[in-house]
């Protein structure tokens, strides 16, 4: 296993033992046959954590080739705003779910063509587009904070983001098996590869055969709807968009997740399983600040202080002085051995 | 070739952003300019954010219209309170008649407030109250204009006494830390609450409604012993979050949600029986702040604190609210 996951396992089992420390049932799992499925603490960890590996995912992408996406939060709200308003302006779920992911894959695709074609910077672009989603979001809703929960028909989409299979979170399932396909084709074709050599340098893989403009323009593509898909879990599980609350703050989180699992912000590098794991050490903060009952004026600085910790055991330079250090001992025993 | 494609984009896009500057240079001089002899007056306003304050300011542009006055709308974005104070600054060197004031912040007004002070223009405060230290700053506020917060806290405690005289378990949905709507609603809840209605925990779920559901779910979880029987959310969003999660866990009409703002949604779900009761939070008071500002202005006295009444929804009110269609959020 790599190192950069040991830490974040480490990580992960700590925070579950100061829960259960805390509170006793915290592990804990029952039936709920009101749902259909399992109940616990752990199971709406899961269920949250669905959306951040969602973002995690195509960040990942992203941040691989040396760019930055932070309009992943503000895509979730207009991709969960263009959900719910055409529920409740009568479309069929399926549409509305199928426009809600083409819209996404657009703001996406306008990212990906400013990035990739111009040549703009990714940083002020995706900077650009969080602050025009968020006003295209407030746009196609009034300023309202659009609610379909009374829309009849909508189960389908209820049930992604709330129901369950074989008694697992259905939207955790749904969360894995889109990580597994990005997985599959970035590392078992060459796509993985071609993003990486672009990350180090566009320009030498451009002239290998990489085209770098298309991978460019694929990544924030695929980072685009795979936000559209985290903003349908996490309106759907309300059945509610909040304009302005609706994936806020969720870019920084899908970054921290991508660093958590060691991919280099310079990019050429990536870990798939690595953020996956980030995001949901993200969603294990969050419940462990819920189950702690940590204050509400805390709490920032709680998540800050976890994501530094993980940070600094995982920098090359700790794990340096801990190789230097079991270096030295075994130079002593060595030693100490010859002496005697 | 290509290097011409860009250099006529950058163009194209400078010669935009200077024609939209000069539109709005241009507009804002016929505004403030008065010319119709019409008294001009600069709202610093939040913006969009959900429905309480969609409604709230549309209200006040259109009662601010009607009682003939010039009103320059000035919104932020994402609750910026720099943004507001910028604002705040423009319309006193633009010298604009009075300055409507919705903060977003409650403290941090200081400085600005003396500049108004020293050009003499009066505030008024509309909504959340803000908290100035400097004596002259005060003095440039004349009067704050809204509906109580504490009120609506000490509604929903009565409630919970009403409710549960032999005393219940129970949470607190909070709003983002630091806000005076906040420590408000809550002041007037731990006045009247009885000391049989306790607090298990106290969370912020930021007014979101997802927040709200996920902040319950686990909160009933870990209480799970305890027998909640009860739940505060300071807003309506937080409220329908909650219900979903006391229904998820098999909790309908066994806990008791209470929440404060009176928006559409929360009235339907009062009908519905997922909330117990919602206490309104009116927004619709955009004729008494245009009413005393033409007063001050006028020469008139105008009082400090004006109180905008509220109702309270329980099943029956809010269904014939409802029917009445008249709700304009």
């Amino acid at each position: 296993m790599p190192s950069n996951l040991t830490w974040s396992v480490i990580a992960f089992i700590v925070l579950i033992i100061i829960c259960t420390i805390f509170y006793h049932g915290f592990l804990s799992l029952k039936w709920n046959t009101n749902t259909g499925g399992l109940a616990g603490p752990l199971i709406t960890m899961i269920q949250e954590s669905a959306r951040y590996l969602m973002i995690a995912a195509g960040m990942t992408l992203v941040i691989s080739t040396a760019g930055i996406d932070l309009s992943v939060g503000s895509t979730m709200a207009v991709a969960g705003a263009v959900a719910m308003q055409m529920l409740i302006g009568g479309a069929n779920v399926w549409v509305a779910i199928l426009c809600a992911l083409l819209v996404g894959l657009l703001i996406g695709c306008v990212n990906g063509a400013l990035v990739s074609i111009l040549g703009l910077q990714p940083f002020i672009t995706t900077l650009i587009m969080m602050l025009a989603g968020r006003g295209l979001a407030k746009v196609i809703t009034s300023g309202q904070n659009a609610d379909a929960s009374s829309i009849p028909g909508v189960a389908p989409l209820h049930w992604i983001a709330n129901g369950f299979i074989f008694g697992i979170p259905a939207n955790f399932i749904i969360a894995v098996i889109i990580v597994l396909i990005v997985g599959l084709l970035a590392r078992k074709t060459a796509m993985g590869m071609m993003i990486e050599s672009v990350g180090i340098n566009p320009e030498a893989s451009r002239m290998t055969g990489i085209k770098p403009r298309r991978i460019l323009f694929m990544v924030y593509a695929i980072s685009g709807l795979l936000a559209a898909v985290a903003g349908l879990f996490a309106t759907a599980s309300v059945m509610r968009v909040d304009v302005v609350k609706t994936g806020q703050d969720l870019e920084m989180y899908a970054i921290l997740a991508v660093v958590i699992g060691g991919t280099s912000l310079l990019g050429g590098k990536f870990s798939l399983l690595g953020s996956a794991f980030g995001a949901i050490i993200i969603a294990m903060i969050r419940k462990t600040i819920i189950t702690l009952g940590i204050d509400a004026a805390a709490t920032p600085a709680f998540f800050a202080v976890v994501v530094i910790i993980v940070c600094v055991m995982q920098a090359p330079k700790v794990h340096n002085l801990s190789a230097e250090i079991k270096r030295k001992k075994a130079l002593k025993a060595q030693s100490k051995e010859v002496a005697a | 070739m290509k290097n011409i494609w860009k250099k006529s984009l950058a163009l194209i896009t400078a010669t935009a952003a200077l024609v939209g500057m000069a539109a709005c240079g241009s507009s804002n001089n016929n505004s403030s300019g008065s010319k119709s002899g019409k008294k001009t007056v600069g709202f610093v306003a939040v913006g969009p954010e959900g429905g309480f304050r969609t409604a709230n300011e549309e209200d006040a542009k259109k009662a601010f219209k009607s009682a003939g006055f010039d009103l320059i709308y000035s919104p932020t974005q994402n609750n910026d309170q720099q943004k507001q104070i910028q604002a705040f600054s423009k319309f006193v060197n633009d010298g604009v008649d009075a300055i409507v004031l919705s903060a977003t912040e409650d403290s941090g007004w200081d400085d600005s407030l003396k500049k108004a002070a020293e050009a003499e223009i009066p505030v008024f405060t509309v909504d959340r109250d803000i908290d100035v230290k400097d004596a002259k700053a005060k003095n440039a506020v004349v009067s704050h204009i809204g509906p109580s917060n504490e009120w609506a806290g000490q509604q929903a405690a009565e409630f919970m006494n009403k409710a549960f005289p032999d005393g219940a378990n129970g949470f607190i949905l909070q709003g983002p830390a630091g806000l005076s709507v906040v420590k408000d609603r809550e002041t007037g809840w731990s006045a009247k609450a009885n000391k049989n209605i306790n607090v298990l925990e106290k969370q912020s779920a930021n007014w979101s409604t997802d927040e709200g559901k996920t902040v319950t779910a686990g909160l009933l979880d870990k209480y799970k012993d305890k027998n909640p029987q009860f739940i505060f959310a300071e807003n309506d969003e937080m409220g329908l979050g909650a219900a979903q999660a006391v229904d998820a866990a098999g909790l309908k009409g066994k806990a008791k949600i209470v929440t404060i703002d009176g928006t559409k949604p929360g009235l339907q779900a009062v009908v519905a029986g997922d909330l117990a009761e919602d206490i309104e939070y009116n927004p619709i008071f955009g004729k008494e702040t245009a009413n005393a500002v033409k007063d001050k202005l006028a020469g008139k006295k105008v009082e400090k604190n004006i109180v905008i009444d509220s109702k309270v929804f329980d099943p029956t009110a809010a269904k014939q609210a409802l029917d009445a269609g008249t709700r304009t959020y």
